[in-house]
Protein backbone atom coordinates (compact mmCIF):
# COMPACT_ATOMS: atom_id res chain seq x y z
CA UNK A 1 0.00 0.00 0.00
CA UNK A 2 1.45 3.42 -1.10
CA UNK A 3 -1.05 5.14 0.77
CA UNK A 4 -1.92 7.20 -2.53
CA UNK A 5 -5.97 6.37 -1.80
CA UNK A 6 -5.36 8.45 1.04
CA UNK A 7 -5.74 11.23 -1.76
CA UNK A 8 -8.34 9.87 -3.05
CA UNK A 9 -11.06 8.28 -0.50
CA UNK A 10 -12.27 8.99 2.56
CA UNK A 11 -11.50 6.91 5.71
CA UNK A 12 -13.74 3.97 6.76
CA UNK A 13 -16.48 5.21 8.93
CA UNK A 14 -17.15 8.67 7.62
CA UNK A 15 -19.14 9.50 4.41
CA UNK A 16 -19.08 11.98 1.79
CA UNK A 17 -22.74 12.96 -0.25
CA UNK A 18 -23.01 15.24 -3.53
CA UNK A 19 -25.68 16.11 -5.39
CA UNK A 20 -29.04 14.57 -5.02
CA UNK A 21 -27.57 12.35 -2.19
CA UNK A 22 -26.92 15.46 -0.03
CA UNK A 23 -30.18 17.33 -1.39
CA UNK A 24 -32.05 13.73 -0.31
CA UNK A 25 -30.61 14.20 3.19
CA UNK A 26 -31.41 17.84 3.53
CA UNK A 27 -35.16 17.30 2.33
CA UNK A 28 -35.48 14.69 5.43
CA UNK A 29 -33.91 16.69 7.59
CA UNK A 30 -35.82 19.85 7.08
CA UNK A 31 -39.26 17.58 7.13
CA UNK A 32 -38.06 16.22 10.91
CA UNK A 33 -37.18 20.11 11.85
CA UNK A 34 -40.34 21.01 10.61
CA UNK A 35 -42.00 18.61 13.09
CA UNK A 36 -40.04 19.62 15.94
CA UNK A 37 -40.78 23.09 15.23
CA UNK A 38 -44.51 22.48 15.22
CA UNK A 39 -44.67 21.11 18.66
CA UNK A 40 -42.50 24.47 20.19
CA UNK A 41 -39.04 22.91 20.28
CA UNK A 42 -36.58 25.33 20.14
CA UNK A 43 -33.32 25.00 18.34
CA UNK A 44 -29.95 24.53 19.56
CA UNK A 45 -26.55 24.96 17.78
CA UNK A 46 -24.22 22.91 20.58
CA UNK A 47 -20.14 23.13 20.10
CA UNK A 48 -18.96 20.51 18.29
CA UNK A 49 -16.02 19.07 21.26
CA UNK A 50 -16.17 19.95 25.00
CA UNK A 51 -14.31 19.37 27.91
CA UNK A 52 -13.85 15.02 27.50
CA UNK A 53 -15.57 15.23 31.22
CA UNK A 54 -19.10 15.61 29.70
CA UNK A 55 -19.04 12.82 27.98
CA UNK A 56 -17.36 10.36 30.16
CA UNK A 57 -20.58 9.03 32.13
CA UNK A 58 -21.85 5.58 30.88
CA UNK A 59 -21.29 3.92 28.02
CA UNK A 60 -20.27 5.57 25.10
CA UNK A 61 -16.88 6.68 27.50
CA UNK A 62 -14.78 4.14 25.78
CA UNK A 63 -16.02 4.92 21.92
CA UNK A 64 -14.97 9.12 21.96
CA UNK A 65 -12.79 10.48 20.13
CA UNK A 66 -10.83 12.55 22.31
CA UNK A 67 -7.71 14.73 22.61
CA UNK A 68 -5.78 17.68 24.28
CA UNK A 69 -6.33 20.86 24.07
CA UNK A 70 -3.66 23.94 23.49
CA UNK A 71 -3.81 24.29 27.37
CA UNK A 72 -3.85 20.63 28.13
CA UNK A 73 -7.35 20.30 28.93
CA UNK A 74 -8.55 16.42 27.49
CA UNK A 75 -11.53 17.73 25.11
CA UNK A 76 -13.15 15.39 23.02
CA UNK A 77 -15.68 15.45 19.93
CA UNK A 78 -19.52 15.01 20.95
CA UNK A 79 -20.34 11.61 21.05
CA UNK A 80 -24.02 12.36 21.68
CA UNK A 81 -26.40 15.12 21.84
CA UNK A 82 -27.82 14.66 25.13
CA UNK A 83 -24.98 15.12 27.62
CA UNK A 84 -24.47 18.07 25.92
CA UNK A 85 -28.22 19.73 26.17
CA UNK A 86 -28.11 18.40 29.67
CA UNK A 87 -25.34 20.45 31.04
CA UNK A 88 -26.35 23.17 28.70
CA UNK A 89 -30.23 23.21 30.06
CA UNK A 90 -28.42 23.00 33.46
CA UNK A 91 -25.77 25.65 33.43
CA UNK A 92 -26.80 28.72 30.06
CA UNK A 93 -30.32 28.17 30.34
CA UNK A 94 -30.05 27.80 34.75
CA UNK A 95 -32.60 30.65 35.03
CA UNK A 96 -35.23 29.52 32.38
CA UNK A 97 -38.48 27.67 33.70
CA UNK A 98 -39.36 24.11 33.42
CA UNK A 99 -40.64 22.76 31.19
CA UNK A 100 -37.70 23.56 28.37
CA UNK A 101 -38.12 22.00 25.14
CA UNK A 102 -35.18 21.86 23.28
CA UNK A 103 -33.91 20.28 19.63
CA UNK A 104 -30.63 19.46 17.61
CA UNK A 105 -29.52 18.42 14.42
CA UNK A 106 -26.12 17.42 13.48
CA UNK A 107 -23.35 15.32 13.42
CA UNK A 108 -21.73 13.19 16.39
CA UNK A 109 -19.01 10.69 16.45
CA UNK A 110 -17.82 8.01 18.06
CA UNK A 111 -15.65 5.36 17.60
CA UNK A 112 -17.54 2.29 15.85
CA UNK A 113 -16.50 -1.26 14.29
CA UNK A 114 -17.98 -1.36 11.00
CA UNK A 115 -21.51 -3.25 11.39
CA UNK A 116 -25.17 -2.73 10.41
CA UNK A 117 -26.36 0.44 9.47
CA UNK A 118 -23.23 2.15 11.96
CA UNK A 119 -20.39 5.00 10.62
CA UNK A 120 -18.08 6.67 13.33
CA UNK A 121 -19.54 9.99 11.67
CA UNK A 122 -23.74 9.84 12.24
CA UNK A 123 -26.02 12.57 11.51
CA UNK A 124 -29.03 12.83 14.77
CA UNK A 125 -31.78 14.67 14.42
CA UNK A 126 -33.40 14.71 18.52
CA UNK A 127 -35.28 16.72 20.99
CA UNK A 128 -35.09 16.68 24.51
CA UNK A 129 -37.96 17.84 26.78
CA UNK A 130 -36.45 18.75 30.32
CA UNK A 131 -38.65 19.07 33.18
CA UNK A 132 -42.54 19.14 33.70
CA UNK A 133 -44.89 16.32 34.44
CA UNK A 134 -43.43 13.10 33.29
CA UNK A 135 -46.32 11.04 31.86
CA UNK A 136 -46.90 13.87 29.68
CA UNK A 137 -43.64 14.25 28.60
CA UNK A 138 -43.67 10.92 27.55
CA UNK A 139 -46.55 10.43 25.95
CA UNK A 140 -45.74 14.05 24.14
CA UNK A 141 -42.00 13.31 23.06
CA UNK A 142 -43.41 9.79 21.25
CA UNK A 143 -46.31 11.57 19.43
CA UNK A 144 -43.69 13.77 18.01
CA UNK A 145 -41.51 11.08 17.03
CA UNK A 146 -44.60 9.44 15.36
CA UNK A 147 -45.33 12.76 13.64
CA UNK A 148 -41.43 12.70 12.25
CA UNK A 149 -42.50 9.58 10.80
CA UNK A 150 -45.67 10.12 9.21
CA UNK A 151 -44.40 13.65 8.07
CA UNK A 152 -41.63 11.15 5.70
CA UNK A 153 -44.37 8.75 4.95
CA UNK A 154 -42.83 6.00 6.03
CA UNK A 155 -44.95 2.47 6.50
CA UNK A 156 -45.86 0.33 8.83
CA UNK A 157 -43.87 2.04 11.53
CA UNK A 158 -43.95 0.68 15.47
CA UNK A 159 -42.87 2.10 18.37
CA UNK A 160 -41.67 -0.39 20.63
CA UNK A 161 -41.95 0.97 23.97
CA UNK A 162 -40.54 -0.70 27.43
CA UNK A 163 -39.35 0.79 30.87
CA UNK A 164 -36.56 0.02 32.87
CA UNK A 165 -37.64 -0.06 36.22
CA UNK A 166 -39.54 -3.38 35.43
CA UNK A 167 -36.30 -5.53 35.03
CA UNK A 168 -34.56 -3.64 37.69
CA UNK A 169 -37.46 -3.70 39.75
CA UNK A 170 -37.76 -7.53 39.44
CA UNK A 171 -33.85 -8.01 39.84
CA UNK A 172 -33.59 -6.50 42.57
CA UNK A 173 -36.52 -8.39 43.82
CA UNK A 174 -35.35 -11.44 43.26
CA UNK A 175 -32.07 -10.85 45.00
CA UNK A 176 -29.93 -10.64 41.60
CA UNK A 177 -26.33 -8.64 41.53
CA UNK A 178 -23.09 -8.57 39.98
CA UNK A 179 -22.38 -11.41 37.62
CA UNK A 180 -25.44 -13.45 38.14
CA UNK A 181 -27.65 -10.11 37.13
CA UNK A 182 -25.47 -9.53 33.84
CA UNK A 183 -25.94 -12.73 32.91
CA UNK A 184 -29.62 -12.87 33.09
CA UNK A 185 -29.84 -9.05 31.45
CA UNK A 186 -28.08 -10.66 28.26
CA UNK A 187 -30.45 -13.86 27.92
CA UNK A 188 -33.55 -11.11 28.78
CA UNK A 189 -32.10 -9.50 25.90
CA UNK A 190 -31.18 -12.19 23.89
CA UNK A 191 -35.25 -13.29 24.48
CA UNK A 192 -33.89 -16.27 25.47
CA UNK A 193 -36.62 -17.40 27.67
CA UNK A 194 -34.87 -20.80 28.47
CA UNK A 195 -31.47 -19.35 28.70
CA UNK A 196 -33.11 -16.73 31.30
CA UNK A 197 -34.76 -19.55 33.26
CA UNK A 198 -31.19 -21.51 33.47
CA UNK A 199 -29.31 -18.65 34.62
CA UNK A 200 -31.98 -18.06 37.36
CA UNK A 201 -31.56 -21.39 38.53
CA UNK A 202 -27.75 -21.28 38.42
CA UNK A 203 -28.00 -17.74 40.95
CA UNK A 204 -30.23 -19.70 43.28
CA UNK A 205 -32.91 -17.42 42.23
CA UNK A 206 -36.57 -18.92 42.87
CA UNK A 207 -39.47 -17.19 43.61
CA UNK A 208 -42.89 -14.97 42.07
CA UNK A 209 -39.65 -12.51 41.12
CA UNK A 210 -37.71 -14.68 38.91
CA UNK A 211 -40.44 -16.25 37.23
CA UNK A 212 -41.94 -13.30 36.20
CA UNK A 213 -37.83 -12.85 34.77
CA UNK A 214 -38.62 -15.70 32.44
CA UNK A 215 -41.93 -14.16 31.21
CA UNK A 216 -40.39 -10.85 30.39
CA UNK A 217 -38.11 -12.13 28.32
CA UNK A 218 -40.48 -13.17 25.62
CA UNK A 219 -43.32 -10.50 26.52
CA UNK A 220 -44.02 -8.20 23.15
CA UNK A 221 -47.15 -7.11 21.83
CA UNK A 222 -50.09 -4.21 21.67
CA UNK A 223 -51.73 -2.80 24.21
CA UNK A 224 -53.46 -6.51 24.78
CA UNK A 225 -49.98 -6.96 26.29
CA UNK A 226 -50.61 -4.44 29.21
CA UNK A 227 -52.40 -7.13 31.41
CA UNK A 228 -49.61 -9.36 31.31
CA UNK A 229 -47.15 -7.04 31.75
CA UNK A 230 -49.21 -5.88 34.96
CA UNK A 231 -49.05 -9.38 36.61
CA UNK A 232 -45.90 -9.66 35.36
CA UNK A 233 -44.68 -6.73 37.57
CA UNK A 234 -46.81 -7.23 40.56
CA UNK A 235 -43.63 -8.93 42.65
CA UNK A 236 -42.05 -5.82 42.96
CA UNK A 237 -43.66 -2.50 44.36
CA UNK A 238 -40.97 -0.55 41.97
CA UNK A 239 -41.82 -2.67 39.06
CA UNK A 240 -44.97 -2.58 39.64
CA UNK A 241 -45.27 1.62 39.26
CA UNK A 242 -43.46 1.32 36.98
CA UNK A 243 -45.58 -0.44 35.03
CA UNK A 244 -48.50 1.65 36.12
CA UNK A 245 -46.66 4.44 34.45
CA UNK A 246 -46.38 2.66 31.67
CA UNK A 247 -49.84 1.83 31.05
CA UNK A 248 -50.89 5.69 31.34
CA UNK A 249 -48.84 6.33 28.49
CA UNK A 250 -50.17 3.86 26.44
CA UNK A 251 -53.76 4.64 27.21
CA UNK A 252 -52.72 8.46 26.56
CA UNK A 253 -51.31 7.08 23.08
CA UNK A 254 -54.51 4.78 22.06
CA UNK A 255 -56.60 7.58 22.96
CA UNK A 256 -54.82 9.76 20.56
CA UNK A 257 -54.82 7.46 17.62
CA UNK A 258 -51.63 5.96 18.00
CA UNK A 259 -52.69 2.41 19.21
CA UNK A 260 -51.92 0.69 16.18
CA UNK A 261 -48.17 2.82 15.85
CA UNK A 262 -47.38 1.35 19.51
CA UNK A 263 -45.96 -1.86 20.79
CA UNK A 264 -44.68 -3.43 24.24
CA UNK A 265 -41.23 -4.44 24.67
CA UNK A 266 -39.97 -5.34 27.98
CA UNK A 267 -36.88 -6.98 27.41
CA UNK A 268 -35.04 -4.41 26.06
CA UNK A 269 -33.08 -3.36 29.22
CA UNK A 270 -29.94 -2.30 27.49
CA UNK A 271 -29.05 0.59 25.80
CA UNK A 272 -27.16 4.13 27.42
CA UNK A 273 -26.75 3.43 31.00
CA UNK A 274 -28.51 7.02 31.12
CA UNK A 275 -32.07 5.85 30.94
CA UNK A 276 -33.95 5.64 34.22
CA UNK A 277 -37.67 4.93 33.14
CA UNK A 278 -39.58 4.43 29.44
CA UNK A 279 -37.76 3.90 26.86
CA UNK A 280 -38.30 2.85 23.19
CA UNK A 281 -37.06 2.02 19.89
CA UNK A 282 -38.56 3.71 16.41
CA UNK A 283 -38.46 0.75 13.65
CA UNK A 284 -39.92 0.08 10.23
CA UNK A 285 -40.16 -2.61 7.47
CA UNK A 286 -37.24 -3.03 5.22
CA UNK A 287 -34.85 -1.70 7.62
CA UNK A 288 -33.27 -4.61 10.20
CA UNK A 289 -32.47 -2.09 13.00
CA UNK A 290 -34.24 0.70 14.89
CA UNK A 291 -34.23 4.32 12.60
CA UNK A 292 -34.21 6.41 16.16
CA UNK A 293 -34.29 5.73 19.90
CA UNK A 294 -34.98 7.53 23.04
CA UNK A 295 -35.84 7.40 26.49
CA UNK A 296 -36.30 9.11 30.02
CA UNK A 297 -33.02 10.18 31.77
CA UNK A 298 -33.92 11.35 35.02
CA UNK A 299 -30.77 11.63 37.25
CA UNK A 300 -28.32 13.40 33.98
CA UNK A 301 -28.83 16.62 34.17
CA UNK A 302 -28.26 16.75 37.62
CA UNK A 303 -24.71 15.68 37.05
CA UNK A 304 -24.29 18.93 35.80
CA UNK A 305 -26.02 20.96 39.16
CA UNK A 306 -29.46 21.41 37.98
CA UNK A 307 -31.98 18.13 38.91
CA UNK A 308 -33.83 18.07 36.07
CA UNK A 309 -36.34 15.21 35.04
CA UNK A 310 -35.55 14.63 31.14
CA UNK A 311 -37.34 12.63 28.15
CA UNK A 312 -35.91 12.65 24.67
CA UNK A 313 -35.18 10.68 21.69
CA UNK A 314 -33.13 11.13 17.99
CA UNK A 315 -33.84 9.81 14.39
CA UNK A 316 -30.49 8.63 12.66
CA UNK A 317 -30.52 10.71 9.25
CA UNK A 318 -28.27 7.89 7.60
CA UNK A 319 -30.96 5.05 8.81
CA UNK A 320 -33.78 7.30 7.47
CA UNK A 321 -32.63 8.12 4.03
CA UNK A 322 -32.00 4.52 3.59
CA UNK A 323 -35.70 3.09 5.50
CA UNK A 324 -37.03 5.94 2.54
CA UNK A 325 -35.18 4.23 -0.34
CA UNK A 326 -35.83 0.77 0.90
CA UNK A 327 -39.95 1.54 1.47
CA UNK A 328 -39.68 3.53 -2.16
CA UNK A 329 -40.26 6.63 -1.00
CA UNK A 330 -39.28 9.87 -2.89
CA UNK A 331 -39.49 13.64 -1.18
CA UNK A 332 -40.22 16.57 -3.21
CA UNK A 333 -38.52 16.53 -7.13
CA UNK A 334 -35.17 17.13 -7.38
CA UNK A 335 -34.80 20.83 -8.36
CA UNK A 336 -35.91 22.77 -11.83
CA UNK A 337 -33.56 22.43 -14.73
CA UNK A 338 -31.26 25.16 -14.82
CA UNK A 339 -32.29 27.87 -17.67
CA UNK A 340 -28.82 28.53 -19.60
CA UNK A 341 -28.23 32.41 -19.92
CA UNK A 342 -26.62 32.61 -23.21
CA UNK A 343 -25.30 35.73 -24.69
CA UNK A 344 -21.65 37.27 -26.49
CA UNK A 345 -21.23 39.98 -23.93
CA UNK A 346 -20.73 38.78 -20.32
CA UNK A 347 -22.23 41.53 -18.36
CA UNK A 348 -24.94 41.60 -20.95
CA UNK A 349 -25.32 37.71 -19.91
CA UNK A 350 -24.91 38.61 -16.34
CA UNK A 351 -27.63 41.01 -16.21
CA UNK A 352 -30.32 38.84 -17.68
CA UNK A 353 -29.09 35.81 -15.49
CA UNK A 354 -29.91 38.29 -12.03
CA UNK A 355 -33.02 39.09 -13.72
CA UNK A 356 -34.27 35.56 -14.33
CA UNK A 357 -32.94 35.11 -10.25
CA UNK A 358 -34.52 37.97 -8.75
CA UNK A 359 -37.93 35.70 -9.77
CA UNK A 360 -36.70 32.89 -8.75
CA UNK A 361 -35.44 31.04 -11.49
CA UNK A 362 -32.75 28.37 -11.06
CA UNK A 363 -30.35 29.62 -13.98
CA UNK A 364 -26.58 27.85 -14.82
CA UNK A 365 -24.52 31.39 -16.26
CA UNK A 366 -22.64 30.50 -19.70
CA UNK A 367 -22.38 33.49 -21.55
CA UNK A 368 -20.45 32.59 -24.49
CA UNK A 369 -21.84 29.08 -24.32
CA UNK A 370 -18.50 26.90 -24.21
CA UNK A 371 -20.33 23.88 -23.38
CA UNK A 372 -21.39 24.54 -19.62
CA UNK A 373 -24.52 24.31 -20.64
CA UNK A 374 -24.49 20.47 -21.71
CA UNK B 1 -45.73 -12.55 3.49
CA UNK B 2 -43.05 -15.77 4.08
CA UNK B 3 -40.29 -15.34 6.50
CA UNK B 4 -36.67 -15.73 5.26
CA UNK B 5 -34.60 -18.52 7.17
CA UNK B 6 -30.73 -18.59 6.42
CA UNK B 7 -28.86 -21.62 7.05
CA UNK B 8 -25.58 -22.97 6.27
CA UNK B 9 -24.76 -26.11 4.60
CA UNK B 10 -23.06 -27.44 7.15
CA UNK B 11 -23.18 -29.93 9.81
CA UNK B 12 -26.19 -28.58 10.90
CA UNK B 13 -28.26 -29.44 8.16
CA UNK B 14 -29.43 -32.71 9.09
CA UNK B 15 -30.28 -31.50 12.55
CA UNK B 16 -31.95 -28.77 11.70
CA UNK B 17 -34.22 -30.50 8.53
CA UNK B 18 -35.17 -33.00 11.72
CA UNK B 19 -36.12 -30.73 13.79
CA UNK B 20 -38.16 -28.38 11.44
CA UNK B 21 -39.86 -31.38 10.26
CA UNK B 22 -40.94 -32.64 13.53
CA UNK B 23 -42.37 -29.37 14.05
CA UNK B 24 -44.49 -29.83 10.92
CA UNK B 25 -42.34 -27.15 9.21
CA UNK B 26 -41.44 -27.47 5.67
CA UNK B 27 -37.76 -27.76 5.53
CA UNK B 28 -35.90 -28.22 1.64
CA UNK B 29 -34.35 -31.23 0.38
CA UNK B 30 -30.87 -30.56 -0.24
CA UNK B 31 -30.82 -29.57 -3.80
CA UNK B 32 -27.73 -29.14 -4.63
CA UNK B 33 -26.19 -25.84 -5.74
CA UNK B 34 -29.38 -23.64 -4.98
CA UNK B 35 -28.80 -20.98 -2.96
CA UNK B 36 -32.19 -20.26 -2.68
CA UNK B 37 -35.34 -22.45 -1.97
CA UNK B 38 -39.03 -21.43 -1.54
CA UNK B 39 -41.57 -24.03 -0.06
CA UNK B 40 -44.68 -23.56 1.67
CA UNK B 41 -44.65 -20.19 2.92
CA UNK B 42 -40.91 -20.27 3.79
CA UNK B 43 -37.77 -18.83 1.94
CA UNK B 44 -34.45 -20.67 2.76
CA UNK B 45 -31.45 -18.79 2.10
CA UNK B 46 -28.19 -21.42 2.20
CA UNK B 47 -25.13 -19.52 3.29
CA UNK B 48 -21.76 -19.88 4.73
CA UNK B 49 -21.77 -20.82 8.23
CA UNK B 50 -20.02 -17.85 9.32
CA UNK B 51 -21.92 -15.60 7.27
CA UNK B 52 -25.66 -16.74 8.91
CA UNK B 53 -25.76 -14.20 11.40
CA UNK B 54 -24.39 -11.32 9.32
CA UNK B 55 -27.65 -12.06 7.01
CA UNK B 56 -30.10 -11.63 9.67
CA UNK B 57 -28.24 -8.81 11.52
CA UNK B 58 -28.84 -6.83 8.27
CA UNK B 59 -32.29 -7.85 8.37
CA UNK B 60 -32.13 -9.96 4.62
CA UNK B 61 -33.07 -12.96 6.32
CA UNK B 62 -35.29 -12.81 9.64
CA UNK B 63 -34.28 -16.02 11.03
CA UNK B 64 -31.38 -17.89 10.92
CA UNK B 65 -29.23 -21.49 12.66
CA UNK B 66 -26.26 -20.76 13.79
CA UNK B 67 -23.87 -22.16 15.95
CA UNK B 68 -23.12 -20.30 18.88
CA UNK B 69 -19.14 -20.61 18.34
CA UNK B 70 -19.62 -18.01 15.28
CA UNK B 71 -22.30 -15.99 17.63
CA UNK B 72 -19.72 -15.85 19.99
CA UNK B 73 -16.58 -15.31 17.69
CA UNK B 74 -18.13 -11.86 16.89
CA UNK B 75 -20.20 -10.12 18.79
CA UNK B 76 -23.63 -9.69 16.55
CA UNK B 77 -26.47 -7.72 17.79
CA UNK B 78 -29.10 -10.28 17.34
CA UNK B 79 -32.04 -12.04 19.42
CA UNK B 80 -31.32 -15.69 20.18
CA UNK B 81 -34.46 -17.10 21.36
CA UNK B 82 -34.02 -20.95 21.09
CA UNK B 83 -31.52 -23.19 21.81
CA UNK B 84 -31.43 -25.81 19.29
CA UNK B 85 -29.09 -28.00 21.05
CA UNK B 86 -28.23 -29.44 17.37
CA UNK B 87 -24.59 -30.22 16.70
CA UNK B 88 -23.10 -30.18 20.27
CA UNK B 89 -19.85 -29.87 20.75
CA UNK B 90 -17.19 -27.61 23.16
CA UNK B 91 -14.78 -25.57 22.31
CA UNK B 92 -11.24 -26.02 24.32
CA UNK B 93 -7.97 -25.62 24.99
CA UNK B 94 -5.42 -28.62 23.41
CA UNK B 95 -2.19 -29.29 23.22
CA UNK B 96 0.38 -31.84 23.58
CA UNK B 97 0.08 -34.43 26.55
CA UNK B 98 2.24 -32.49 29.46
CA UNK B 99 1.88 -29.08 28.37
CA UNK B 100 2.13 -26.43 30.78
CA UNK B 101 1.15 -23.10 30.05
CA UNK B 102 3.81 -20.23 30.77
CA UNK B 103 3.42 -17.09 30.60
CA UNK B 104 2.66 -16.10 27.30
CA UNK B 105 1.97 -19.05 25.53
CA UNK B 106 1.25 -19.06 21.68
CA UNK B 107 -2.35 -19.82 20.87
CA UNK B 108 -3.04 -20.72 17.29
CA UNK B 109 -7.28 -20.29 16.33
CA UNK B 110 -9.58 -19.47 13.92
CA UNK B 111 -11.40 -17.91 16.83
CA UNK B 112 -9.36 -15.21 17.94
CA UNK B 113 -11.73 -13.40 20.15
CA UNK B 114 -12.64 -16.25 21.94
CA UNK B 115 -9.21 -17.52 22.77
CA UNK B 116 -8.27 -13.65 23.41
CA UNK B 117 -11.00 -13.27 25.79
CA UNK B 118 -10.09 -16.76 27.40
CA UNK B 119 -6.90 -15.83 28.74
CA UNK B 120 -7.67 -12.38 29.23
CA UNK B 121 -10.39 -13.54 31.52
CA UNK B 122 -7.06 -15.64 33.51
CA UNK B 123 -4.78 -12.63 33.42
CA UNK B 124 -2.96 -14.53 30.84
CA UNK B 125 -1.50 -12.44 28.18
CA UNK B 126 -1.57 -15.23 25.54
CA UNK B 127 -0.15 -14.65 21.64
CA UNK B 128 -2.91 -15.52 19.71
CA UNK B 129 -1.85 -16.41 16.10
CA UNK B 130 -4.98 -17.09 13.71
CA UNK B 131 -5.23 -20.14 11.46
CA UNK B 132 -8.16 -20.65 8.94
CA UNK B 133 -7.77 -24.17 9.06
CA UNK B 134 -5.93 -27.66 10.29
CA UNK B 135 -5.32 -25.83 13.57
CA UNK B 136 -3.91 -29.14 15.00
CA UNK B 137 -0.83 -28.92 12.75
CA UNK B 138 0.28 -25.85 14.57
CA UNK B 139 1.71 -27.43 17.41
CA UNK B 140 3.26 -30.14 15.81
CA UNK B 141 5.32 -27.78 13.95
CA UNK B 142 5.89 -25.42 16.32
CA UNK B 143 3.89 -22.69 15.45
CA UNK B 144 2.16 -22.76 18.38
CA UNK B 145 2.53 -24.25 21.99
CA UNK B 146 -1.66 -24.92 21.75
CA UNK B 147 -4.90 -24.70 19.89
CA UNK B 148 -8.21 -23.30 20.75
CA UNK B 149 -10.83 -24.82 19.01
CA UNK B 150 -13.81 -27.03 18.58
CA UNK B 151 -13.87 -30.64 19.87
CA UNK B 152 -16.67 -32.75 18.64
CA UNK B 153 -15.53 -36.95 19.12
CA UNK B 154 -12.03 -35.92 20.07
CA UNK B 155 -10.79 -38.29 17.19
CA UNK B 156 -8.85 -35.32 15.25
CA UNK B 157 -7.22 -34.60 18.37
CA UNK B 158 -6.28 -37.87 19.21
CA UNK B 159 -4.94 -38.43 15.67
CA UNK B 160 -2.13 -35.77 16.16
CA UNK B 161 -1.75 -36.15 19.49
CA UNK B 162 -3.06 -33.87 20.98
CA UNK B 163 -4.97 -33.67 24.43
CA UNK B 164 -8.00 -30.98 25.95
CA UNK B 165 -6.10 -29.14 27.96
CA UNK B 166 -8.63 -26.62 29.45
CA UNK B 167 -12.64 -26.43 28.57
CA UNK B 168 -13.81 -23.11 27.34
CA UNK B 169 -17.75 -23.31 26.42
CA UNK B 170 -20.28 -25.88 25.30
CA UNK B 171 -21.18 -25.44 21.74
CA UNK B 172 -24.37 -25.99 20.02
CA UNK B 173 -26.63 -24.22 17.50
CA UNK B 174 -29.01 -21.21 18.20
CA UNK B 175 -32.17 -20.20 16.48
CA UNK B 176 -31.29 -16.19 15.95
CA UNK B 177 -33.65 -13.15 15.03
CA UNK B 178 -33.12 -9.90 13.19
CA UNK B 179 -34.01 -7.77 16.24
CA UNK B 180 -36.26 -5.06 15.03
CA UNK B 181 -38.22 -7.51 11.78
CA UNK B 182 -38.79 -9.87 15.64
CA UNK B 183 -40.81 -6.83 16.70
CA UNK B 184 -42.40 -5.92 13.61
CA UNK B 185 -43.91 -9.54 12.71
CA UNK B 186 -44.11 -10.94 15.58
CA UNK B 187 -47.26 -12.30 14.72
CA UNK B 188 -46.05 -14.69 12.67
CA UNK B 189 -42.40 -15.25 14.11
CA UNK B 190 -43.68 -15.83 17.18
CA UNK B 191 -45.77 -19.00 16.48
CA UNK B 192 -42.97 -20.18 14.68
CA UNK B 193 -40.79 -20.16 17.66
CA UNK B 194 -43.31 -21.53 19.45
CA UNK B 195 -43.79 -24.70 17.09
CA UNK B 196 -39.84 -24.86 17.33
CA UNK B 197 -39.85 -25.21 21.09
CA UNK B 198 -42.58 -27.59 21.64
CA UNK B 199 -40.48 -30.19 19.02
CA UNK B 200 -37.59 -29.57 21.36
CA UNK B 201 -39.17 -30.94 23.77
CA UNK B 202 -41.02 -33.78 23.01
Amino acid sequence: MNGAHRLSQVPPGVQCFVGDEARRRRQIEERVLRVFEGWDYEEIIPPLFDYADVFADGALGPRTYSFVGRDGSLLALRPDFTSLLAKIAAGRLRERPAPIRLYYSGEVLRYEPPRAGSQSELFQMGLEHLGGDPLRADAEVLAVAAECLDALGVRGFLLTIGHVGVFSGLAEAAGLEGAALAAIRERVESKDAAGVAEALSRAGANGPAADSLVRLATLSGGADALGQVKRIAAPSQAAALAARDLESVVAALHEAGLGDRVALDLGEVRGLDYYTGLVFRVLAPGLGFEVGSGGRYDTLVGRFGRPLPAVGFMLGLDRLDLLLQRQGIALDQPGAEALPVTAEDVGEALKAARGLRAEGTRVRFCPDDDGGGA
Amino acid sequence: MSLTVALSKGKLLAGSAQLFRKAGLPFPEDEGRRLVVEMDGLRFLFVKDMDVPTYVEYGVADLGISGRDVLLERAYDLYQPLDLGIGKCRMAVAGPKGTVLGDRPRVATKFTRIATEHFAKKGVQAEVIYVGGSVELSPLVGLSDVIVDIVESGKTLEENDLHVLEHICDISSVLVANRAIYKLRYGVIAPLIERLRAALIT
